[in-house]
């Protein structure tokens, strides 16, 4: 399924997260989640390819985030929340869920998406796992995406 | 609509003997809309000789410039009609956060690049960044949009009546991209290509030179008929001919475009290549093309 083509700069934003190895994702203004790349599908467990775009409620249901004690972290307390409504990077650590179950603690840094003709157009969000171990094998691209 | 091509270089203009039957000019496309009215897309050193053709008397005249690459402002400084003071000229462009259209050409349009000044041209010259939204010139509806290519650039599909063209000179939408598979959404250009009767595309790269030229902004046989493909342009101009392609080199070149067109499923009559001074008028379809022979389709 295809909407309205995407402006120009979430285009290239989506094709250089294809490209690097860090785990990203791309959302849009309203939250839902656009794309993700090979990175990010590693440590998710499951290829975009298989999950697709998702609004917010659904990604946030199946991916977490959560606080220190396992509690579902408020929305707006997310760096991606942060970096949309604030128009500016923000930064944080917390828990997701993978699609196996498996918890994985990470940072994520958010960094706002602004159109020259468009304005706002969303976010890119970069995360890597606070495990050092982990995230060198994410970070250089020593992991394979679950099919 | 009428369309007639006076550069369709890219980079730098190419003269010589070997460049004879394409062309050495750099980009500049002159469109005649059913109202009469002229519309220029760009400004490379093409627009000189299309300003010695126009009629001395035309007074308003609109440049589409899709970006500020020199090979499409180079010709201004030398387009007639600028140094006439009845000629009314429009020139459109993409915006900058950085200073207005008519700063950033006039860094071109000034010591000691030029001896003239653009406060020293004898016309009525006003500059505009292009609307984001649809705007009407003459018959024409006019739509630009960004697209991927090094720096603010934009495309432009122009309609007129039941009739649409779209430009996109520059242009590299395969880049970190699988053209044949992505999603129509996350396509450069898409929109504006889209079901275009008259797809004016860069092709400036074989397949075998593209490697070395990744990330230049430019597009090579593959990617262009691919997009083309995907848009469903009835009919493709390839432009933009890399400075270094002779007419041998251009001939071949479209030869193997239009055996690609045909392994994708296409008649290889919709795939032309720009040539200097080549025609062609249509309405919907594009029909009898007075210089024919040069479009070499």
């Amino acid at each position: 399924m295809s909407g309205p083509q995407k402006p120009l700069e979430l285009i290239l934003a989506r094709n250089l997260l294809t490209s690097v190895t860090t785990p990203a994702f791309l959302v849009a203004r309203d939250g839902t989640l656009l794309f993700y790349n090979e990175g990010a599908g590693a440590l998710i467990g499951r290829p975009f390819e298989d999950i697709g775009q998702l609004d917010l409620d659904e990604w946030t249901r199946r991916f977490g985030p959560f606080d220190d004690d396992d509690e579902p972290l408020p929305f707006d307390r997310l760096p991606l929340t942060r970096a949309l409504r604030e128009g500016r990077p923000a930064h944080d650590e917390f828990t997701v869920r993978s699609a196996d179950g498996v918890k994985h603690r990470i940072a994520a840094s958010a960094m706002p998406i602004v159109g020259a003709a468009s304005g706002a157009s969303g976010a890119m969000v970069i995360f890597w796992p606070v495990d050092e171990n982990q995230a060198r094998e994410v970070t250089t691209g020593r992991h394979e995406v679950a099919s | 609509m009428k369309v007639r091509v006076w550069g369709a270089r890219g980079s730098v203009p190419a003269p010589g003997p070997e460049m004879n039957r394409y062309g050495g000019n750099t980009s500049c496309v002159e469109l005649t809309l059913s109202s009469g009215e002229t519309l220029i897309l760009d400004a490379g050193t093409g627009i000189r000789t299309l300003g010695f053709s126009l009629p001395p008397d035309l007074e308003r005249i609109n440049i589409l410039l899709t970006h500020l690459h020199l090979d499409h402002i180079q010709g201004l400084m030398f387009f007639p009609p600028c140094f006439r003071a009845e000629s009314n000229i429009r020139i459109f462009g993409p915006s900058s956060p950085e200073a207005s259209l008519e700063a950033r050409i006039a860094r071109y349009i000034s010591a000691p690049l030029s001896p003239v000044e653009v406060r020293e041209l004898p016309c009525d010259v006003s500059f505009h960044d292009a609307p984001a939204t649809e705007w009407q010139i003459g018959a024409a509806t006019i739509r630009a949009e960004a697209i991927t290519h090094r720096g603010p650039t934009l495309g432009y599909r122009i309609t007129d009546g039941d009739t649409s063209l779209c430009y996109i000179p520059d242009h590299e939408p395969g880049l970190g991209a699988d053209l044949e598979n992505l999603n129509e959404e996350w396509i450069s250009g898409y929109n504006l290509a889209r079901d275009a009767d008259l797809l004016i595309h860069d092709c400036q790269y074989t397949d075998e030179e593209y490697p070395g030229h990744e990330g230049w902004g430019h597009s090579p046989i593959t990617a262009t008929l691919t997009f083309a493909s995907r848009v469903g342009a009835k009919r493709t101009l390839l432009f933009h001919h890399d400075p270094l392609h002779t007419d041998s080199f251009l001939d071949d070149l479209h030869r193997s475009a239009r055996r690609c067109w045909e392994d994708l499923g296409g008649n290889p009559e919709q795939i032309g290549i720009a040539a200097e001074r080549a025609e062609l008028t249509f309405e919907g379809q594009p029909s009898a093309a007075p210089a024919e022979a040069r479009i070499a389709v």
